[in-house]
């Protein structure tokens, strides 16, 4: 069979597995936005607990690997708790946790960055500290966080196949599904491949228009 | 009538001591400018005024109110006090009428479009009735200075604190500024101004302050602090500003 006739054949598979990874991937940096929006603004909080949890959740992701976490969700805290989850659950709850962590340090950077002098002048209008943030610092921070963010969505995009190890059949799991038929690994990874590209090329053309369009220079 | 009243006033960054107790009061509709050496503690003295430096020890009153970052009105507090900063701060992300209306109009609950018609009557006054649709990064910085002190005057303030307002300017934009401070004085406008413009200070101040050493070195009407100085610091600071 030629690589045309096999990808013809393979297709609604791999196209149910990457509606399943976006659907994945969409759910989770969206919960995984806001977790890094509240834990970012923990981390800059005056209450030093509200510092040190945000410290504790940031070391916690970035020093254990995405595996270790979806299997720890998965497999650990149900057989604990002795709750039942699904693997899709269980995916985005990994997901959103890891992404999150890491958002929050991005954003952290994105609101320092923004000029000291803006809160000042927020401040001395009487914009209370609230105020400030929401109006004034944010959305400032939000156009010099866009690159990283878009960074962190594609390697969170990615990130959707390591959930294939708890049996969710996303792209990548959908891909082993076909091998084990029909042995053409070569072919069948060089599609896979191509489909995540494809996304991620998307991703990329349409970040650049949005930061087009909000630059401030 | 008093309208601010500084007692003791000490600042220290860590173990630098910024301010050394100042006493100073300054009266409704008085124009005091402030000189001195940089990090003399001018800038500093100014952002004591409204707060933005947290005093070490003494006490300001605006109006009679204590101003303490932890009061819980000190938000009301700043409404009244205007400031104009250096490198103008401008919200870069707001458009020109934005940058004026959104602390009315977050503020004081002022109705948008009253905010705005406000607006653009404070634009016409510093000479910008044509730039309330641009955004920040399009004007030049003569320009942002006045939308910046348009930006203090929406909130309809009793005291106007300057800092530095010139200094970032070219120098042929320096005028377009002060032309519009000097207007603001003869309406009645309490103002401190920190300034390095002599001429400015000695032309339209009521009273200078030359604060050297995080003291109020020397005070008095322009023609003694410029015509008379008595301490060898003040002269030999008038020496190299005015020779320069």
């Amino acid at each position: 069979m030629g690589f045309i006739d096999l990808f013809l054949e393979s297709l609604p598979l791999l196209l149910q597995g990457l509606s399943l990874t976006l659907e994945l991937a969409a759910v989770s940096l969206a919960i995984a936005m806001v977790i890094g929006i509240v834990a970012a603004l923990m981390g800059m909080s005056k209450v030093p607990l509200f510092r040190a949890i945000n410290r504790i959740f940031v070391l916690i992701i970035r020093g254990t690997p995405l595996l270790v976490q979806a299997y720890f969700i998965y497999f650990g805290v149900t057989g604990v708790l002795g709750i039942r989850m699904s693997a899709f659950t269980a995916g985005v709850i990994a997901l959103s946790l890891n992404a999150g962590g890491y958002m929050s340090e991005i954003f952290r950077g994105g609101i320092q960055a923004v000029d000291p002098g803006q809160r000042e002048a927020a401040r001395s209008l009487g914009l209370s500290a609230s105020q400030t943030t929401w109006r004034i610092i944010i959305p400032q921070a939000i156009r010099i966080c866009i690159p990283s963010v878009v960074n962190q969505w594609c390697i969170t995009i990615k990130d959707t196949s390591i959930i294939c190890v708890i049996g969710l059949a996303e792209l990548t799991r959908a891909g082993q599904t076909i091998i084990a038929r029909n042995y053409r690994a070569f072919e069948m990874w060089i599609m896979v491949g191509a489909l995540y590209l494809l996304v991620i090329y998307l991703l990329t053309v349409l970040s650049r228009i949005v930061e087009r369009k909000v630059s401030l220079d | 009538m008093i309208k601010v009243e500084i007692r003791g006033l000490c600042k220290s960054f860590g173990p630098k001591e910024i301010l050394k107790g100042i006493d100073c009061d300054i009266e409704t509709g008085e124009v005091v400018c402030v000189i001195g050496p940089s990090g003399s503690g001018k800038s500093t003295f100014l952002r004591c005024i409204n707060c933005l430096e947290e005093p070490t020890a003494g006490t300001v009153k605006v109006d009679g109110h204590l101003m303490d970052e932890n009061a819980k009105n000190i938000d009301e507090l700043r409404e009244d006090v205007g400031m104009v900063f250096q490198q103008f701060n401008l919200f870069p992300h707001l458009s020109v009428l934005d940058n004026i209306t959104i602390a009315p109009v977050l503020r004081k609950r002022m109705g948008k479009a009253e905010a705005e018609q406000t607006a653009r009557q404070l634009l016409e006054r510093v000479g910008l009735a044509d730039k309330a649709d641009a955004m920040p990064r399009s004007l030049s910085g003569g320009q942002k200075q006045r939308v910046a002190i348009a930006r203090a005057l929406a909130m309809r303030p009793g005291l106007m604190l300057f800092d530095e307002p010139t200094s970032a300017l070219d120098p042929e934009m320096v005028g377009e500024v002060l032309d519009v401070m000097r207007q603001l004085a003869e309406e009645g406008m309490t103002m401190v101004v920190v300034t390095h413009e002599m001429g400015f200070a000695r032309q339209v101040a009521d009273r200078v302050l030359f604060i050297d050493g995080g003291v109020i070195a020397e005070e008095g009407t322009p023609d003694e602090v410029f015509g008379n100085p008595k301490s060898e610091r003040l002269k030999g600071f008038l020496k190299a500003v005015l020779e320069s």
